[in-house]
């Protein structure tokens, strides 16, 4: 392998974990909030993605602020249904034992993923790529398809997003607040109920948001939630529940294993994301970048 | 005194409502009755479109000129859903409550495999029509079921006979992790050592059953540099596959070839690149008989869309069915099955035979290179077809003979 193919093979493999870290820093910020792992955060993703479908072919035609459109409406779409369901659902089991609140969001993967099926039916769909990121750029000679660079890019400007909200303004400061004394930020007149209710939201938009970009990026059908949120849940458990920077370095790891064990290792390259993380479940259970429990 | 009157009519009612169903009954006797164990929803739905109107329009026809030995044709439909367990309830279902005398086979071949042995417990004659896993003919080969696919077998064989004669010494593969897959691959691989004993098999993608994003295996793929690729993708993953390998490069690197059925080529529209060399089951824009002729106009007519090869393969069982039924001159499986053995019969494909030892029809495949034509707008077909002819390709009688000792 020459140095051509290496970093056509790098760039590849960032893009696979770009759209991964959109999907599972979500997951991820939910549970440093809300202490609650939630397994629908799968499911959420890809009513994302099948909603884009529906609203594509309504607005039917490749330009870019068609997709434009797709990636302002469906996240907050999203986000919406999030809020409903914080509002009806979680809130009720924060205080509640872990094996509650999988039941909880598990019985929600079930009812989720057959509204799916009922709404949208089992057929594989996609959204067409917009003209401008369908053809492909030249990298040394070699072609690399657009759309996969543009996620690329994607997933910088999303952590860096993040790592601005959290860092530099006021919401951020109480969620991070929220992360590690929830009773004396309440005690200090903060409405906690609040703040996990926008986190877990913003948690959704990056399903929607991670969602829009897969729809566009290949087929997608009954399978991808439940897939996407193993995947996510391996990312977290690398990188440390609860952090994105964790979650960040958890799906570079996979997204460029996955590429590059492929070419020494053909299908046994699929059990790598599972070798890591029982690998980090052994030497560090908390994961890189996440604390022991209390 | 009321309650009398109505206890009168209900009686009166309930002698109607039997009579109509002696009456049903009776009609529905001098029928015979073909069971459909289909696949109809989830990824079989676009073959199930296809396959029932293939079979529609051959029983309307039929029955327009008096049916078979006087008998009109009906179809019953059941839904396998894609599982074999379901598949062989339907089947038991068709055959026991409604007293079907002959069973058409599913899109998948797992429900196939399952679905023949039932066929086989109660001696009904089924044939398969788009399920094509070469097991049905060689190791779970049973004597009351006819194919008239090619098998994974003799696609794979056909095309590394297609692509052994092309300019090319370094072939890649790349296709799903399941039976399907590894059948046509195997088939491929053994007929190019025969045929072109320099060539090699530089790179082998298997990709995981239902995985959509093809991203992490496209470069893997072409890392290094076949020059003639063969793909086991089907349907809509393949469709997927060449819009998703498009900007990469793969097709101006390397020859690319797949199932191009009329389907895909519709699925996939004008994002189809042009020169890829493919191979169809039954293209019927490429099949030059006066039958095809005349079939195509009326399923054009009927359905406004043309036929997909699972609607022309569907039909062709159908003719051979037909044809064992006027030979034996009765509906019976356990006498129809005896003239199915060397049976002839002039299918849209032109005349075949049903082989003794396999019951299966000599069938080839269509290997053709992608092309824009003005008549199609929508999509792509594939000129300068050729027939790979089933003698080239079927496995012999005596490989058939070792597999199914192999097995015991």
């Amino acid at each position: 392998m020459n140095l051509e193919y290496l970093v056509f093979m790098t760039i590849n493999g960032l893009s696979q974990g770009m759209l991964l870290f959109i999907i599972a820093s979500g997951l991820s910020l939910v549970f440093g909030v809300l202490r609650v792992i939630n397994f629908a955060h799968g499911s959420l993703y890809m009513i994302g993605a099948f909603l884009a479908f529906s609203i594509s072919s309504l607005v039917s035609g490749g330009s870019i602020f068609n997709f434009l459109l797709l990636l302002l409406v469906v996240p907050p779409a999203i986000a919406i249904l999030g809020f409903v369901l914080e509002i009806g659902l979680f809130r009720r089991v924060y205080r509640q034992e872990h094996l509650l609140q999988l039941l909880l969001t598990y019985a929600l993967v079930l009812i989720l993923d057959d509204l799916v099926r009922v709404v949208w039916g089992g057929n594989p769909r996609n959204v067409p790529r917009p003209e401008i990121l369908a053809g492909s750029v030249d990298i040394f000679g070699l072609a690399l398809p657009t759309y996969n660079v543009f996620i690329m890019f994607m997933g910088p400007v999303i952590a860096l997003g993040l790592w601005w909200l959290l860092h530099r303004t006021r919401a951020g400061n109480l969620i991070r607040a929220a992360v590690t004394f929830p009773d004396t930020l309440g005690a200090l007149g903060v409405n906690v109920s609040w703040v996990m209710t926008s986190t877990f939201m913003l948690g959704c938009w990056l399903a929607g948001l991670g969602g829009v970009l897969m729809a566009a990026l290949a087929n997608i059908d009954l399978g991808i939630g439940m897939e996407k949120i193993i995947e996510s849940f391996a990312v977290v458990v690398i990188g440390g529940l609860g952090s994105i920077g964790g979650a960040l370095l958890g799906s570079l790891i996979i997204g460029l294993g996955v590429t590059f064990f492929q070419l020494p290792f053909g299908r046994w390259a699929l059990v790598f994301p599972y070798v890591i993380m029982a690998l980090v479940l052994i030497w560090r259970p908390w994961g890189f970048f996440g604390k022991p429990e209390r | 005194m009321k309650s009398k009157s109505k206890m009168k009519m209900t009686v009166l009612f309930s002698l109607l409502l039997l009579s109509v169903i002696l009456v049903a009954n009776q009609a529905a006797a001098e029928n015979i009755k073909l069971g459909f164990i289909a696949d109809v929803s989830g990824i079989g739905a676009t073959f199930f479109k296809s396959q029932k109107a293939g079979i529609e329009l051959f029983i309307e026809e039929v029955n327009a000129k008096g049916g078979i030995l006087g008998r009109k044709l009906e179809l019953v439909v059941r839904d396998a859903q894609l599982k074999p367990d379901i598949g062989a309830n339907m089947a038991r279902e068709l055959i026991l409550s409604e007293k079907c005398d002959f069973l058409i086979g599913p899109t998948s071949s797992a429900v196939a495999l399952a679905v023949t042995k039932v066929a086989l417990e109660y001696k009904k004659i089924i044939y398969f029509h788009t399920s094509n896993a070469e097991a049905l003919t060689t190791t779970d080969f049973q004597p009351y079921m006819f194919q008239v696919v090619p098998t994974t077998g003799i696609e794979g064989r056909g095309m590394a006979v297609a692509l052994a004669g092309r300019q090319a010494k370094n072939y890649g593969y790349i296709g799903p992790d399941y039976a399907y897959g590894h059948d046509q691959y195997n088939a491929f691989v053994k007929k190019m050592a025969q045929l072109k004993p320099e060539a090699k098999i530089v790179e082998t993608v298997w990709v995981k059953l239902g995985e959509t994003n093809y991203s992490p295996f496209i470069p893997t793929l072409m890392a290094k540099n076949p020059e003639a690729v063969y793909s086991s993708f089907w349907g809509g993953g393949l469709s997927t596959f060449i819009k998703q390998a498009k900007p990469y490069g793969l097709f101006k690197k390397a020859t690319f070839s797949g199932l191009f059925d009329l389907d895909l080529l519709r699925a996939t529209g004008n994002d189809m690149p042009e020169g890829l060399v493919g191979y169809a089951r039954c293209p019927f824009y490429a099949v030059d008989t006066p039958e095809m002729k005349a079939f195509v106009q009326k399923y054009y007519d009927k359905n406004k869309e043309y036929p997909a090869d699972w609607a022309i393969m569907a039909y062709d069982g159908m003719i051979a069915l037909a044809e064992a039924i006027k030979k034996a001159g009765t509906a019976d499986s356990e006498k129809v099955v005896k003239v199915l053995d060397g049976l002839k019969f002039k299918s849209l494909r032109g005349d075949l035979f049903i082989r003794p030892e396999d019951h299966m029809a000599n069938v080839g495949i269509y290997v053709g290179v992608t092309t824009k034509d003005a008549k199609y707008k929508d999509h792509l077909i594939m000129k300068d077809v050729v027939a790979i002819p089933a003698d080239k390709v079927m496995l012999s009688v005596d490989e058939v003979k070792a597999l199914r000792a192999g097995k015991k």
